[in-house]
């Protein structure tokens, strides 16, 4: 963070008072599709399935290597679930991953497949020097949904909440986005996100201390804090999940690398709230109940702290360079 | 990264399961891997051959630091290029996420996903499987 | 029989000033008297990086008709790095076939047309573009690799690997014809820049233009400088990764083994052999058997293969490393310069009283192989 501050002539209030420590930054030979397809294999190890099984791949981005070309067929040829398989990129800012979730939900219960495969990866931008750039950073999350049964958790129910709020959004064709600072939040974020955690515990007759555990998507180190406090959460239950500090906030990442922190940890039994958010504007609200076969699956794959602890820190030049900021000849 | 000339969508299209899932040659007359694969055996010149998908870890028989990268690998320079030992078979990649004084020979390694050239900003991205440190568990 | 009856070397330099055909054209020019250009059957050029260089195909009749060879059977001959030695050993065929009584071969090649980087680029070609070459091999990736690993294997150290360029340097700066001319010591190698660790730039061949032309003849006639007696070759792996013993270049042991069964080679004086990088030169050594397995390097330290060494004299134009490596011109270099050894005409360091030859060449690590075996006629 001292590193963008120095650079940019911020104050360290700024990042302090965004709850931020580091952020992740992805590689010179890295994209959001690469990432997808490792985290891919590590939720397909876990899994313990054959990839022919999988009937569907959704790739939620706002960060594709191409415009036009599926990222999820690179990474279905990849995993080997190729050809009978549905496949699709999807856009709705950061919640795109989750928009997958709940229409593997459906395809998995309808019985139309067996299996999906939903990746939510990002190498998020930022216009340089603006306070975005504290948070924007690179990482992804993926999960194999089945039928309960040889489940590590099973959702109980779900809610979503979506209107037409542009408090962030990207042109065609312009490398950064642009946000409205403080509508982004009471309008955007909080509004949506409560509508539909609202929406989900009234539907199921929940209340927040029948959660063990609330992930919030997390734009920053503070936002999950208070709209968990604006619901009736305890910052007990939000802590685990809540790894933007550490990483920055990966976008389509944000939310389900929270979740695959906590399932790192979630005894069986426990239950657990994730509420994804995207910009333009809606939210999500899932609950899980964690399965007694977390236990045998959990070490199968590298864990979100053992991916958080392995790093090598590079300054800030290293980092325009690594994302391209840096004007360069191209041919 | 690009190449000299930009490869086909054909080529990239032909060698993507190969390249993505790192599937070797196998023969079945005198039981050798090798990788790429190709329509007969380059040991025993057979031509019963089949595929294998190779292990995704090995260890580093060597490599090399080099600095004289080309124009669009500039943002990457020094790049390691290293010999592997998957145990079945051997394989010339890359070495990535890894600062080359940290390298030594016999090091372990684990097979990761990432792009191998781009060509230009208008065309096809190449993607292929390099090797990174194993990470200490 | 095939006789070497004429030779023409160009400097190899940077010379902006002249082109391909400019170049193979002086090449001709210093091998041929003019009363013999009537005479000359079939014209092979080797080249390799001028297809790319100078987008330009089927570059032999090209250069034929400029060079004023008009109708001439021409034919190119492209097989990377040895293309010059692969060309003379289709000179040499079509002579033993009775296709022909005189042959012409020039190879030419420019390393200096473009920026490094896109040289470097264009040289990755030689390389498998399906396996090494389909990642970043930069320029001497895969010779640092295999160098690394002699160092690791046989325990010697760097130091001791710099006393083959050194030894380069020293014999080139009496080569009118080399690229570079001065001395380097050992230590010099390793303060210098790296190129592909642990190779540094002094231990790479240097990007000049060169071209070399020499006209191999069916009868041996009061020019004859030297014989052509055998020419073998070998494919070698796609991939060092192929290799279960990537330390040997298999398909020069191959090609070897092939020569001496074809013929019988007496005691070797000189040889000329192909050091693109410090690690090829001494692997050939091994493959060859010049020195044993992980000693070549310190045989050379310890001067064997110098003038007055107990070994035969290596590479005194200076090789690839100070000579030059006009990759598609190399090859006929160093038939030319083993045939003027041969008949004690060479301007350098000359080997007193050589009889017997070897030119080895080979492209990337070891994808083909070729060595001639060559004796002196007077």
């Amino acid at each position: 963070m001292q590193e963008i501050a120095r650079e940019w002539g911020w104050s360290d209030h700024q990042w302090k008072g965004l709850g931020m420590i580091e952020k992740a930054v992805a590689g010179p030979d890295e994209d959001s599709t690469t990432m997808g397809l490792e985290a891919s294999l590590n939720a397909i190890r876990r899994a313990g399935i054959n990839p022919r099984d999988i009937g569907a791949v959704f790739f939620g981005t706002e960060s594709k290597p191409y415009a036009v070309k599926p990222s999820a067929t690179i990474i279905a040829e990849a995993i080997g679930a190729t050809p009978l398989t549905m496949a699709s990129d999807l856009e709705f800012a950061c919640r795109a991953a989750s928009e997958g979730l709940k229409a593997s939900i459906g395809l998995i219960a309808s019985g139309m497949v067996k299996y999906a495969l939903v990746i939510g990866s990002d190498t998020a931008q930022a216009n340089p020097g603006d306070v975005l750039e504290f948070t924007a950073s690179s990482g992804a999350a993926a999960f194999i949904l089945g039928s309960p049964g040889g489940s590590v958790a099973v959702f109980e129910g779900s809610s979503t909440y979506v209107t037409d709020t542009p408090d962030f959004w990207r042109r065609e064709g312009s490398p950064y986005p642009r946000h409205s600072e403080g509508f982004t939040g009471e309008p955007a974020y909080f509004a949506h996100i409560i509508g539909a955690v609202r929406g989900l515990m009234e539907k199921l007759g929940l209340k927040p201390s029948d959660f063990n555990y609330a992930i919030f998507h997390q734009p920053n180190g503070k936002f999950p804090l208070k709209v968990g406090e604006m619901l009736g959460f305890k910052s007990e239950q939000i802590k685990l999940g809540l790894v933007t500090p550490l990483i920055g906030n990966t976008y389509n990442g944000s939310a389900l690398i929270g979740l695959a922190r906590v399932l790192d940890y979630a005894k069986p039994g426990e239950r657990i709230l994730v509420a994804p958010f995207g910009s333009g504007a809606g939210s999500d609200a899932y609950s899980l109940v964690v399965t007694d076969v977390i236990e045998e699956k959990r070490g199968k794959a590298p864990s979100v702290d053992e991916y958080i602890n392995d790093k090598i820190q590079i300054p800030y030049s290293v980092y325009a360079k690594f994302r391209e900021l840096i004007l360069v000849m191209k041919e | 990264m690009r190449r000299l000339t930009e490869w086909s969508s054909a080529r990239v299209w032909r060698s993507r399961v190969h390249r993505y899932r790192l599937i070797a040659g196998r023969c079945r007359s005198c039981g050798k891997v090798y990788y790429p694969p190709t329509d007969a055996c380059p040991y025993c010149g057979s031509r019963d051959v089949d595929n294998m998908e190779l292990p995704r870890v090995g260890r580093i028989i060597s490599y090399s630091v080099i600095y004289a990268t080309p124009f669009e690998d500039r943002n990457r320079s020094p790049v390691i290029l290293g010999l592997i030992d998957l145990g079945v078979a051997r394989l010339v990649t890359e070495i990535v996420d890894v600062k080359p004084e940290e390298l030594k020979i016999g090091d372990r390694v684990e097979a990761v996903f990432r792009r191998v050239s781009v060509d230009g900003t208008t065309g096809l991205i190449v993607y292929g499987i390099k090797f990174r440190p194993t990470k200490a568990r | 029989m095939v006789y070497v009856t004429g030779v023409g070397l160009i400097g190899v330099d940077r010379h902006y000033d002249k082109s391909i055909r400019r170049l193979a054209f002086e090449a001709t020019t210093a091998a041929l008297n003019s009363s013999m250009v009537e005479s000359i059957d079939f014209v092979i050029v080797a080249s390799s990086i001028s297809y790319l260089n100078e987008s330009q195909l089927d570059l032999a009749s090209y250069i034929a008709s400029s060079i004023g060879l008009r109708g001439v059977r021409s034919i190119t001959v492209e097989s990377g790095e040895a293309s010059g030695l692969a060309a003379v050993m289709m000179g040499k065929s079509l002579i033993d076939s009775g296709l022909a009584s005189r042959v012409l071969v020039v190879g030419v090649d420019k390393l200096s047309e473009y920026p490094s980087w896109r040289i470097y680029k264009n040289l990755s070609l030689l390389y498998d573009s399906e396996s090494d070459a389909f990642y970043t091999i930069g320029f001497g990736g895969l010779a640092g690799l295999l160098m690394r690993l002699y160092m690791d294997v046989y325990k010697v150290d760097r130091l001791t690997l710099a006393y083959w360029p050194a030894l380069m340097h020293s014999n080139a700066k009496a080569n009118p014809y080399a690229m570079l001319r001065f001395a380097i010591t050992p230590e010099k190698v390793l303060e210098a820049p790296p190129i592909a660790e642990p190779l540094t730039l002094l231990d790479v061949f240097p990007l000049g233009d060169g071209a070399a032309a020499i006209v191999l003849d069916g009868k041996a006639s009061g020019e004859a400088m030297a014989e052509i007696v055998a020419v073998e070759t070998a494919t070698g792996y796609q991939s060092i990764a192929l290799s279960d013993d990537p330390l040997k270049i298999e398909s020069l042991e191959v090609a070897y083994r092939r020569l001496i069964e074809r013929t019988n080679v007496r005691s070797i004086d000189v040889v000329e052999l192909h050091d693109s990088f410090t690690i090829t030169g001494i692997l050939e050594l091994e493959t060859l058997r010049l020195a044993e397995r992980g000693r070549a390097a310190e045989a050379v330290a310890q001067g064997i293969f110098s003038i007055g060494g107990e070994g035969p004299v290596v590479n005194p134009s200076g090789g690839l490393k100070a000579r030059g490596h006009p990759i598609g011109a190399t090859g006929v270099y160093q038939v030319a310069e083993v045939a003027l050894q041969l008949s004690g005409e060479f301007p350098g360091l000359k080997v007193e009283g050589a009889r017997d030859g070897l030119v080895v060449s080979i492209n990337a690590m070891g994808s083909s192989s070729y060595v001639a075996y060559m004796r002196a006629v007077r």
